[in-house]
């Protein structure tokens, strides 16, 4: 119970999607953020104020990097 | 060892981050300014900063040791241990910390719960901050003597006097605008390496083809999952429930060290796109710190204690010249890990326990000086214990084991602040005293209970539950706070 044992039959291919599919949740998340909240604190809004974008570039590093490895 | 042109860039290096951390004092003219570099500084600075003061000398040469011995899942600590929970920090509890103007972690645990969790967070956070001052310290000192023959004391009061006049008289602007030079100088300095490294083992896949080639105990050194009864400390049950859900998001949502600094953003905006921002930087800290660990299985094979990979590697492949940029890097890794502590103590103890219990309502000139004293003390205390660590050598794994101990908990309470407005006072101190309780056990027991040599990803998660059951459980039988005292402290969707 405490070591996961009852994970331990979890193929690796598997195992690795749980990880893939966590990200693809946060990505989601993220586009669900509405725009006013994300510009909050900014007198002038430019293209690349919008932090969704640098979320989801960062998500997609992360993703290509564990999809490979 | 260093050589002629070495010691100028050293000593070039140096003069200068002394020189940049105290045109800062011109700036700090209130106990705003000391602690929250007057709330100004832009999200590229505090990004910076967060990375390189997350990663000392000590890591530089642990993580490469490490990925020597157990291959690339080490670089889980910099991916999925930090991406998710940085984003985490951005989206949510940044933002509020930072409308709530807030100074430090437990402040919020103060307000959102009671004193006697704000104390309990705070003295814990200020012993470890204390302790690891001296360690940090003598094993970097003694690292750089291995390294470049630096006798130990210099190494020591020479960064103590450095570190000490910026971080005194500057304050948190000096502390984060030095970390931006540091970082660049961290940056150069291991990219070099990894360039020369990738030259001699011929590429990405000669680096592959001749690890695997090793035999069966390298044919996992390039994954980053590994299987539940891996001999690592990195079962994949391990980074996903210890790791990824616990002690990354108690790292980057409850690390004074690192949360103050977005605090000092000068937007809100700011403020949650310095996390992302670190995020994006952290993600090159693997390829910085953990492919030349790599390397050193290729060049230099069969070592016996695989903290000599980085070392070694550097006296083999860096002429002068470089030498002196790569102990550079080293030095920046010791002097923005050192300079955050101290900033983030002198916050600590000022604001949460000086200013709230000692003396209330002094003058605002008296909190600023009391933060450069506690500054003054702290790095005393630091330089005056580092020799001690040298008399136990397991002090260091025993500072960092005391940490674990409450991150967890602390997690699990500010989580519940934040998203469940009936956490009470009493359901919080329960949680965090529990879990807390709960880790000790655990660890004391830690042979008969789990399976892998070092435990310390599973009994996060373990403590994390108990701390997040206790706080619902007693919760639910006590008196919350009214609705009014949490506005701006619990999250609610669309606000």
């Amino acid at each position: 119970m405490l070591n996961f044992d009852w994970l331990a039959d979890v193929p690796i291919g598997a195992a690795r999607w749980v990880f893939l599919v966590l990200f693809i949740v946060i990505g989601l998340v993220v586009l669900m953020i509405p725009n006013e909240y994300i510009y909050a604190g900014l007198e002038r809004r430019r293209w690349w104020h919008n932090l969704k974008l640098w979320a989801l570039g960062v998500l997609a590093f992360i993703f290509v990097t564990y999809y490979v490895f | 060892m260093l050589t002629g042109i070495d010691y100028v860039v050293v000593i070039v290096y140096l003069i200068g981050i002394m020189l940049l951390g105290f045109y800062f004092k011109k700036f700090v003219h209130s106990s705003k300014d000391f602690f929250l570099a007057g709330k100004t500084l832009p999200f590229w600075a505090i990004g910076m900063s967060i990375v390189v003061s997350d990663i000392g000398a000590l890591d530089f040469v642990g993580i490469s040791g490490q990925a020597y011995r157990y291959g690339l899942a080490v670089g889980n600590f910099d991916w999925i241990g930090s991406v998710p929970a940085m984003l985490l920090a951005a989206f949510i509890f940044v933002p509020i910390f930072w409308k709530a103007g807030l100074y430090t972690i437990p402040e919020y645990l103060g307000r959102r719960y009671n004193d006697a969790v704000r104390v309990v967070a705070s003295v814990t956070w200020i012993i470890f901050f204390a302790f690891n001052l001296g360690i940090i310290f003598w094993a970097s000192a003694v690292l750089l003597n291995a390294l470049m023959g630096w006798p130990i004391w210099v190494s020591i009061l020479l960064t103590a006097a450095i570190v000490g006049l910026y971080t005194i008289f500057g304050g948190l602007a000096a502390v984060v605008m030095t970390d931006v030079v540091q970082m660049v100088v961290m940056f150069g300095g291991g990219a070099i390496l990894v360039i020369i490294g990738f030259e001699h083992v011929g590429g990405w896949d000669g680096l592959v083809e001749k690890v695997t080639a090793r035999g069966p105990a390298y044919e996992n050194h390039f994954d980053l999952i590994l299987p539940v009864d891996t001999q690592t400390p990195f079962p994949w049950t391990g980074i996903l429930f210890g790791l990824t859900f616990v002690m990354a998001n108690a790292y980057m949502i409850g690390n004074q060290a690192i949360v103050q600094r977005c605090l000092a953003a000068k937007s809100e905006w700011h403020a949650k796109a310095s996390m992302i921002w670190g995020a994006f930087l952290k993600m090159f800290i693997p390829v910085l710190v953990l492919f030349p660990g790599l390397m050193a299985i290729v060049l230099l094979p069969d070592l016996e204690d695989g903290d000599q990979a980085l070392p070694m590697l550097i006296r083999t492949l860096l002429p002068p010249g470089l030498s002196g940029l790569m102990f550079a890097a080293f030095l920046a890794g010791l002097m923005s890990s050192i300079d955050s502590m101290l900033n983030s103590t002198a916050t600590l103890w000022t604001k949460d326990l000086y200013e709230r219990f000692i003396k209330k309502g002094a003058s605002d000139q008296h909190y600023l000086t009391v933060g450069r004293l506690a500054t003054v003390a702290l790095l005393l205390f630091g330089v005056a214990t580092s020799p001690v660590s040298s008399n136990f050598p397991g002090i260091y794994v025993a500072v960092q084991t005391f940490l674990s101990f409450f991150q967890g908990p602390v997690f699990s309470v500010l989580l519940l602040g934040m998203f469940w407005k009936r956490a009470t006072p009493w359901g919080g101190l329960a949680g965090l005293v529990g879990g807390i309780t709960v880790s000790a056990l655990l660890y004391a027991f830690k042979g008969a209970l789990f399976t892998i040599e070092d435990p310390f990803l599973y009994v996060s998660w373990w403590s994390f539950v108990a701390g997040f059951v206790l706080t619902i459980t007693v919760s639910l039988f006590t008196k919350p706070h009214p609705d009014a005292r949490l506005g701006g402290l619990v999250f609610r969707i669309g606000k």
